[in-house]
């Protein structure tokens, strides 16, 4: 086989502008497979980071009325209505959670309402944590100016960039907040701007974080709250599942029962609650996937083409080979290897090329310059992953293919008369 | 002198007496109206809006719009606890909440629609004061619970015998003032004299007023219950 392999790519060589040109195809088709899976990579970890660090850690325990449908938008991952004991419950699974691998437990309350500043309003989200025990949120968000809400503080709220560009409000402001209680009541409250942190997902552009009591306040649900976030030491799946299972059997232990008649506690991963997140990555998954069939197709046509153009032109030489003894297996086995080694040869530079692409995006970011690709890569830089696995899966499909694609026309070589091929002018 | 005093204080009305008569100042129970809204905000055009009304008792209550010509037939509708908004472009009736506001401005559903106060709040008669040159009763509302909107409302009534309101200052649940009415230019409009023009000042958002002036009013008219659905609502009945 080894010898055989020599020949083969050895013959790659004797028709170098016809392989460069089919062999260019797949050059960039396993570039652009490499390519697009950094994206999407990069999308996926970009949502998921998100998701997890601001939202609903790995797992999160909240009140759903019993229809609940999400309407694939990325509040839903909030709760919309009063968990009851919930700042017992979080202390409770950070206590027992020991066992199944809970870094933290921390209940938050999300409402949104108007945010007032001078002559100008706007609608605000506005989330209370407890500030000393969001270290992923911190890391999420870093500021661009002032700093993280710090402790004991009551007056403190620190908000995004683009909310506070549009109230134009700075380090050292007053914002009021105005919002209309669970119970119905209109109520407001003035906090001091604390810190700004840089623009993310679009969906945070209107976020106002305030201390969970000051919240509580606000909303006047004194300790309440409408999610638990639970953080994972491995958010790995098994442990998710695994956390999930044992948090559900405390929150039934614990009796905790909604207000609400038709309304339920729920123990969701981080899946379940971010649907929105999720149906982003499967719709990039799918579009990759249609991209890459529709490359495999014309790198295959292109690899068809000049293998059985090769076979034409060498029809002398295999009437040759196969006079003088070359059994058709062999002949076979000569043209796929040659189809491997082109393969080989054109990954290797594809996914050094698409590879190089990834890594020096991953450095610097792709801006996302419209809402809508900011919604999409749930951010409004996207910074692309490059994993071994995603270049090991474009090399090896683009190898294999190059092999498949060799078959048909090794086959034509094979079945060449040996008489009639000499005779071929 | 102590039983003229006593005489004057048996004859003063009750604070319940007081806000019951100046709920039924501007509109009786049952009416039709004209209105215009002016919506002032800072650096941006005046907005103007006219519309038709119809209210019957506390509960039931209409409004569509009929100028400009491009929000025609944009129209709330209040019936009980709930109010929905029909807008023609896309011909959808939506239910949206008494807190949020209304076209645009300064007064929410729950302000335009539930104009009863004796319904929600406990009155008490503080005192009697001058407001802008005008003799006053000032009453302290306290909800009666947390459900309802504004927690207290500071409320001066006029203390000549109308019993026109003058004056409300809506205050949170934490005691912020939210926003302030002020009402005023008392004019003959449909059977009777009656303050014509509302305006709603928010006490947070710098510059920002919204104007309601009535141009027409007709009480006790007598209405079908089944104008005041969603059905109708979306058929412009």
């Amino acid at each position: 086989m080894t010898p055989l392999l020599g020949i083969a790519f050895r013959n790659l060589l004797r028709a170098k502008r016809r392989n460069a040109l089919s062999g260019g195809t797949m050059v960039l088709g396993s570039a652009a497979l490499v390519l697009g899976s950094g994206l999407s990579d990069g999308i996926a970890k970009q949502l998921t980071a998100n998701l997890v660090a601001v939202q609903t850690g790995h797992v999160q325990v909240v009140v759903r009325p019993a229809d609940f449908q999400p309407q694939n938008s990325p509040f839903d991952a909030y709760g919309q209505d009063h968990l009851p004991q919930a700042m017992a419950l979080a202390r409770e699974i950070e206590a027992a959670g020991s066992t199944f691998g809970v870094a933290r437990a921390v209940p938050y309350l999300q409402l949104r309402g108007t945010a007032i500043a001078g002559n100008r309003s706007s609608l605000a989200s506005l989330i209370g944590i407890e500030a000393d025990r969001e270290p992923e949120l911190r890391a999420a968000f870093p500021p661009e100016a002032g700093t993280f809400l710090p402790d004991g503080d009551p007056l403190a709220t620190y908000i995004a960039a683009p909310i506070a560009r549009k109230l134009r409000l700075g380090v050292g402001d007053t914002v009021s907040f105005v919002i209309q209680t669970p119970q119905g009541a209109v109520n407001s409250r003035d906090a001091i701007v604390c810190g700004v942190f840089r623009k993310n997902a679009p969906w945070y552009d209107n976020a106002f974080y305030l201390p969970l009591a000051s919240m509580q306040e606000l909303v006047d649900w004194p300790g309440g709250a409408t999610n638990v976030k639970v953080t994972l030491r491995d958010g790995g799946p098994a442990s998710i599942r695994r956390a999930r299972e044992a948090i559900a059997a405390l929150v039934a232990e614990s009796h905790v029962a909604p207000e609400a008649k038709d309304a339920q506690v729920r123990v969701e991963t981080f899946e379940e609650a971010g649907r929105f997140s999720f149906s982003i990555i499967q719709a990039n998954e799918t579009a990759l996937l249609v991209l890459s069939g529709f490359l495999f197709l014309a790198a295959a046509v292109g690899i068809v083409n000049s293998m059985l153009m090769s076979v034409h032109e060498r029809t002398r030489e295999i009437g040759t080979v196969r006079a003088l003894g070359m059994r058709r297996a062999l002949v076979v086995r000569l043209f796929v290897l040659e189809g491997l080694a082109l393969g080989l040869v054109c990954a290797a530079l594809g996914v050094a090329l698409g590879g190089s692409i990834v890594l020096y995006y991953a450095a610097t970011g792709i801006p996302m310059n419209t809402i809508t690709l900011a919604w999409m890569a749930g951010g409004d830089v996207l910074f692309p992953v490059l994993r071994a696995a995603s270049v090991l899966r474009a090399g090896l499909l683009i190898a294999g293919l190059s092999t498949l694609a060799a078959i048909y026309p090794a086959f034509t070589a094979s079945r060449l008369e040996p008489r009639e091929a000499l005779h071929h002018v | 002198m102590s039983s003229l005093l006593l005489c004057l204080l048996l004859a003063a009305p009750t604070a319940e007496a007081i806000v019951r008569q100046a709920d039924r100042a501007v509109l009786g129970e049952n009416a039709t109206y004209t209105l215009r809204m002016t919506v002032e905000r800072p650096g941006r055009a005046e907005r103007v809006v006219e519309m038709r009304g119809w209210k019957k008792g506390d509960d039931l209550g209409l409004v569509r719009y009929t100028a400009p010509a491009r929000e025609r037939n944009t129209a709330y509708l209040r019936n009980g606890d709930s109010t929905w908004l029909y807008l023609p472009a896309g011909e959808k009736v939506v239910r949206v909440g008494p807190k949020q506001n209304f076209g645009g401005g300064d007064f929410s559903n729950g302000d335009i629609f539930r104009l009863s106060l004796i319904k929600d709040y406990d009155p008490t008669l503080v005192g009697e004061e001058s407001l802008d040159g005008i003799p006053c009763y000032r009453l302290d509302l306290k909800a009666k619970d947390r459900s309802v909107a504004y927690d207290r409302v500071v409320y001066w009534v006029r203390r000549d015998g109308t019993f026109y309101p003058v004056r409300a200052d809506y205050h949170t649940l934490s005691g912020k003032k939210l926003k302030s009415l002020a009402v005023s230019k008392i004019a003959r409009v449909g059977s009777r004299e009656r303050p014509t023009v509302l305006a709603m000042e928010s006490a947070l958002e710098t510059g920002s007023r919204t104007t309601l002036e009535f141009l027409a009013i007709e009480d006790d008219v007598k209405m079908d219950d089944r104008i005041f659905t969603p059905s109708a609502l979306e058929k412009g009945e």
